[in-house]
């Protein structure tokens, strides 16, 4: 058995004090010890992009990331996004726009495309593309997925963030 | 899968991780970003005993210019190279390379240290600092020494960091007179993926306008990142010419030990290395 340690950590701005094995993966920290299972676990390799959770703000594989080593850290996870008990406009733009089939990237997406949209607020598709390039979408083709994020850029952009949307 | 078990500890001093080194010597595996290590530690590859994690120590994930040196932190994330503007301004070839690693999330967490120590011919990082004369510093119990990154490189993952040393960071010499630098990875399936030829080129020119200081860096064309020393023969100290580039090319294709995996054939990738070290030069020389 790999030795305990405590970990103090937030989680969608909720504290937690855990007592946790050191070979913890944050991924497995998030589903099984915390019950949020939203976040995805693909390939485990850091390849698909499916279990991406920001740290600190910044979007990382949790597969690939010890628990222990996020202590004192702030993770959000798709679950974290909801504000106010309404969806993220990022989620109701992935519904309207058909960004989603399977759904089992749109998590990696969303989280990707979240922190994205506050260091680039105009971006082109290009930068959509390139920011998203570390999600892997086998059902979809990304045209839907690049469509929702521009949408949601477009309506920040124009002041109209409680609507987004393709048809709006 | 769930990971083995191993102990864990992490320092905050380089001393620190010096001791914990000779403590645990082969038995302990450091991890910095912990990209490549979780991997190996998920299927198995290694079994360490202790993991040391890097992440902690201050020294080690700073950049900072210092007189005509660039000096890098081991620690410090690509993602932190690329919006570095000390990095942008000293050496932007470097900044292009680390852009260049993976994709975003991969490079927020992944480090040039982590990078570079793995040992691994696919770096792209490893040809950029290979054109500037890049320097690694590492600290042992004996205490410290600085090694040219041409001789740091030993075989595949074999590199001439030593079981008690901890990798401290790059130091990238900043010349007075103008040099120009390019970077280029070619991949043959998407952007994030492994390169099949990285070229990593730093050069300037004299007041005639001849090739001098002549650096040619590769990546993904040998077990361990190169410099094509021959091609970079056949430039220096000559006017660049279409006939002469094409010479260089094929020198630098010639000298290539290039591996076939996954990504590409031995043969696609040598044939590829003389296309692009002759686009590269092209280019940045007669374009």
């Amino acid at each position: 058995m790999s030795p305990k340690a405590r970990l103090s950590i937030a989680v969608n701005g909720e504290s937690h004090d855990l007592e946790i094995p050191v070979n913890r993966t944050l991924i497995d920290l998030i589903k099984d010890d915390l019950g949020l299972v939203g976040t995805k676990d693909g390939c485990q390799q850091g390849v698909c992009g499916a279990c991406t959770v920001l740290v600190d703000g910044v979007p990382i594989r949790s597969c690939l990331e010890l628990a222990i080593r996020c202590r004192g850290k702030d993770v959000t996870t798709v679950e974290g996004l909801r504000e106010n008990g309404r969806l993220h406009p990022l989620q109701e733009a992935f519904i309207d726009n058909g960004a989603v089939q399977c759904g089992y990237c749109t998590p990696g997406f969303l989280m990707m495309a979240a922190s994205f949209l506050k260091e680039n607020t105009r971006p082109t598709e290009h930068e959509v593309r390139e920011a998203l390039v570390g999600n892997i979408c086998r059902c979809t083709g990304y045209a839907g997925s690049v469509r929702a994020v521009l949408a949601v850029a477009e309506n920040q952009a124009t002041g109209q963030s409680e609507s987004p949307g393709a048809s709006s | 899968m769930s990971l083995p078990d191993f102990d864990y500890r992490s320092p905050t001093s380089v001393d620190q991780a010096v001791a914990l080194r000779q403590e645990f010597g082969d038995d302990a595996l450091m991890m910095a970003g912990g990209l490549t290590v979780v991997i190996l530690l998920r299927e198995r590859l290694v079994e360490p005993r202790v993991i040391i994690s890097l992440s902690d120590i201050p020294e080690l994930r700073r950049i900072d210019r210092n007189g005509r040196v660039l000096h890098i932190g081991a620690a410090v994330t690509h993602s932190e190279i690329v919006r570095s503007g000390q990095v942008q301004g000293a050496a932007p070839l470097l900044s292009e390379a680390c852009g260049r690693v993976g994709s975003p999330a991969i490079r927020n967490m992944g480090t040039l240290g982590g990078n570079i120590s793995h040992g691994d011919g696919a770096s792209d990082p490893a040809p950029a600092l290979l054109a500037l004369d890049a320097q690694a510093r590492i600290a042992g119990p004996a205490g410290e020494r600085l090694i040219p990154l041409k001789d740091f490189y030993h075989d595949l993952f074999v590199t001439d960091l030593a079981e008690d040393e901890v990798l401290m960071e790059f130091q990238i010499p900043i010349p007075r007179a103008r040099r120009e630098t390019r970077f280029m990875k070619y991949t043959c399936t998407s952007e994030e993926a492994f390169a099949t030829v990285t070229v990593a080129v730093a050069m300037r020119r004299d007041w005639v306008g001849k090739c001098a200081d002549v650096r040619i860096g590769l990546g993904s064309v040998a077990p361990i990142p190169m410099r094509a020393l021959n091609a970079e023969g056949v430039l220096d100290g000559k006017r660049a010419t279409k006939e002469l580039i094409a010479e260089a090319a094929a020198a630098a294709a010639a000298e290539a030990d290039p591996p076939t995996d996954a990504q590409a054939s031995g043969d696609y990738r040598r044939a590829m290395t003389e296309v692009w070290v002759r686009r590269v030069l092209e280019d940045m020389l007669l374009g």
